[in-house]
């Protein structure tokens, strides 16, 4: 079930997570779990609550939102500690990569001290001592010129040197679990496919845990052990990578793929595949699958009942919950999920053919899957 | 940079030619006759001729203004119609005065303003309260504050001297005025500054470092406040020095913007020129000295120069 195989303490386990912001529930009843020194992918469109979910895991949501359910790392629970007592912990427990590191980090101050601040006040270090440190860390990244660029500032670095230093800040204590928010999206391709080996190979190295919020299903395939699509604040499939890619259960996850699909091999100037609708928008939450609505398989019953994430029947196979597929860790929140590599969207279906009842008013209306 | 800062001492000596230019006209626009406030019992217009003979008056406005500043490139400020002293012997002294004034001025502001915007944005219970305080400040003519405090401290609580002068006991008062009327600006500054920052994702960084608030608010947020203010203190000193008319008329400081008031009536145009020249030299030169601390606290702005 738990997808981490070594006997170490998972990085990262997640317990029935709620997070809501006044009346909207960004994030619902979910579980998630990232094995020692493994990349899990967290995908999903924006609004999809992927972000809460991560930011909920790394205690940094604002004081607005309201946060309830367990979350340990490295097997030390962590909700349930004081801010303070928390505050001491988390360096060592956790680094955090931001989507814009010209944002997230302090433009006037050098960038050698924003990394040796960590060393001064989680390892004692004196301020000498913690210079060099950030140095050495600098280094870690496969940065030219350490020294000298410890000593730059924010603006006066590359988008690639930034997010570089980004990581070395997020690494510098060496935690078992690193929290990145879509870490390549501001950057030009090439380097992308720098800080992405980058990152492999550290991890490799360090044995970190990864928490990798993404919509780029390139870097997942890539980077990521595990991928964990969320829907409307739930996380909606969640498997071995390889198995999300070749048979995903939820026709919501074959749809993102389509949308990939269609852009590596369509053909020149075909539209590209969109899901029809867009996600329901806080309060107008169907009291069945969110998903419904957009749904070519739905039924009645997807209408009436939420879905819970159950154990995915393997492919091809017609077995009862708990059979083949289960043992790989591969779960669905679906009523009709792919039996078959067939996908739900296989077939050209516009919105007059849908054979499913639709509830929702958005329908025949092609919202464009934000991804 | 250094090309860039001579580039804007060149824009500033161009200014501060504008304002010359701008004051001298205006000087004509003044209705009244220098050589009558000079000679007041004179009646013969023979004598009146003389007076303005000798002071050049009788000439085209555009010589006397090639002559004004012809002086003025050779560091001569003229001499004063009624005084018979040059004008950078009186200017002189009351620009230390003045001076005196202003940094203690902008000292208070800084500090009250400065404590305000961060208690308002650190304790929200008190950020009503302060706002109210901000607005009631920004509402108030600064003569009637410096009236005010001049009754109450001065001549109800006999604790400040009402008398006048240039003593460190007769700064407390127009200081405070200076202080008080400017505060609501900087906490202004600082508290929109504060919440930027606080908000801000390098703030959250800090946060995911496992910092505390206090070294956050010390190390990364005070840091990202102080270089707007600088600009302000800049414009402030600025214009101060070149006279806070108001503040020395109201507390009988004798600075330069006393010593401007009192020309004025005289019609004594080289001492008006000389006050107006200096404040235009003294805003030049604490925006350019804003500007390079700027650079030091704030190392983005070193590329804009």
């Amino acid at each position: 079930m738990t997808p981490g195989q070594s006997e170490q303490a998972p990085a990262l386990e997640i317990a029935d997570l709620n997070v809501r912001y006044g009346p909207v529930h960004a994030v619902r009843d979910t579980c998630l779990t990232v094995g020692a020194g493994q990349v899990v992918a967290l995908i999903g469109e924006t609004g999809s609550g992927k972000s809460s979910l991560a930011l909920a895991a790394a205690r940094l949501l604002p004081r607005s939102a309201a946060v309830t359910g367990q979350v340990a790392i490295a097997g030390k629970e962590v909700s349930g500690l004081g801010g303070s007592e928390f505050r001491r912990v988390r360096a060592s427990l956790l680094g955090c990569i931001a989507q814009d590191a010209m944002a997230a980090l302090n433009p006037v101050v050098p960038v050698g001290r924003q990394i040796g601040e960590l060393f001064a006040v989680h390892a004692g270090m004196s301020r000498p001592q913690a210079a060099e440190a950030a140095v050495a860390a600098l280094a870690q990244v496969e940065i030219r010129h350490p020294a000298a660029v410890a000593r730059l500032y924010p603006h006066q670095l590359s988008g690639g040197m930034r997010q570089r230093v980004m990581i070395a800040m997020a690494m510098a204590l060496a935690p078992p679990l690193i929290v990145a928010d879509e870490p390549t999206t501001a950057l030009d391709v090439s380097t992308q496919a720098e800080i992405l080996a980058l990152i492999g190979e550290l991890r490799a190295r360090m044995r970190s845990g990864f928490l990798w919020i993404t919509h780029d299903m390139g870097v997942v395939a890539e980077l990521a052990d595990w991928a964990a699509v969320m829907y409307a604040g739930r996380i909606v499939e969640q498997g071995p990578v390889d198995v999300i890619f070749d048979a995903p259960a939820h026709p919501y996850t074959e749809g993102l793929l389509a949308t990939r699909r269609d852009l590596r091999s369509g053909a020149p100037g075909a539209p590209l595949f969109q899901i029809p609708g867009s996600p329901p928008g806080p309060g107008e939450e169907p009291p069945g699958c969110p998903f419904a609505p957009r749904c070519p398989r739905a039924t009645a019953i997807c209408n009436e009942v939420d879905p819970s994430l159950e154990p995915a029947v393997g492919e091809g196979g017609a077995g009862l919950a708990g059979g083949a597929g289960s043992m790989n860790g591969h779960r669905v929140a679906c009523h009709h999920p792919a039996a078959d590599a067939v996908g739900a969207w296989a077939a050209p279906a516009g919105p007059a053919e849908k054979p499913a009842a639709k509830t929702g008013d958005n329908l025949g209306t092609a919202g464009t899957v934000a991804l | 940079m250094a090309r860039a800062l001579i580039r804007r001492v060149v824009f500033g000596l161009i200014a501060v030619a504008g304002v010359v230019v701008l004051a001298f006209l205006l000087e004509f626009v003044v209705p009244g006759d220098p050589a009558k406030a000079i000679a007041p019992r004179a009646q013969s217009p023979a004598v009146l001729a003389s007076i303005r003979a000798q002071l050049h008056l009788n000439q085209p406005l555009i010589v006397q203004f090639a002559g004004y500043f012809g002086n003025l490139l050779r560091g001569n400020l003229g001499t004063s119609y009624i005084q018979r002293q040059s004008v950078a012997s009186l200017i002189g002294p009351r620009l230390l005065t003045t001076g005196v004034l202003a940094l203690a001025g902008v000292v208070a502001e800084v500090i009250i303003g400065g404590a305000l915007g961060i208690l308002a944005t650190l304790y929200g219970r008190v950020r009503a309260l302060i706002s109210a305080v901000n607005l009631t400040l920004l509402a108030i003519p600064i003569f009637v504050l410096g009236l005010l405090l001049l009754l109450v401290f001065g001549f109800q609580l006999s604790i400040a001297p009402v008398t006048g002068g240039a003593g460190p006991a007769q700064l407390v008062l127009p200081a405070l005025t200076l202080g008080l009327i400017g505060a609501p600006w900087y906490a202004q500054i600082v508290a929109d500054q504060m919440q930027d920052s606080l908000a801000s994702s390098y703030v959250r960084t800090a946060v995911s470092k496992g910092l505390s608030d206090s070294y956050i608010l010390r190390r990364h947020v005070l840091r990202n406040v102080l270089s707007p203010a600088i600009t302000m203190v800049g414009l402030d000193l600025g214009s101060y020095l070149s006279g806070v008319v108001t503040v020395e008329v109201v507390f009988i400081w004798p600075g330069i913007g006393l010593l401007a008031v009192n020309s004025l009536h005289n019609l004594d145009r080289p001492i008006v020129m000389g006050t107006v020249i200096i404040g235009a030299v003294a805003v030049v030169f604490f925006n350019l000295v804003a500007d390079v601390l700027r650079m030091f606290v704030d190392p983005r702005t070193r590329e804009e120069m």
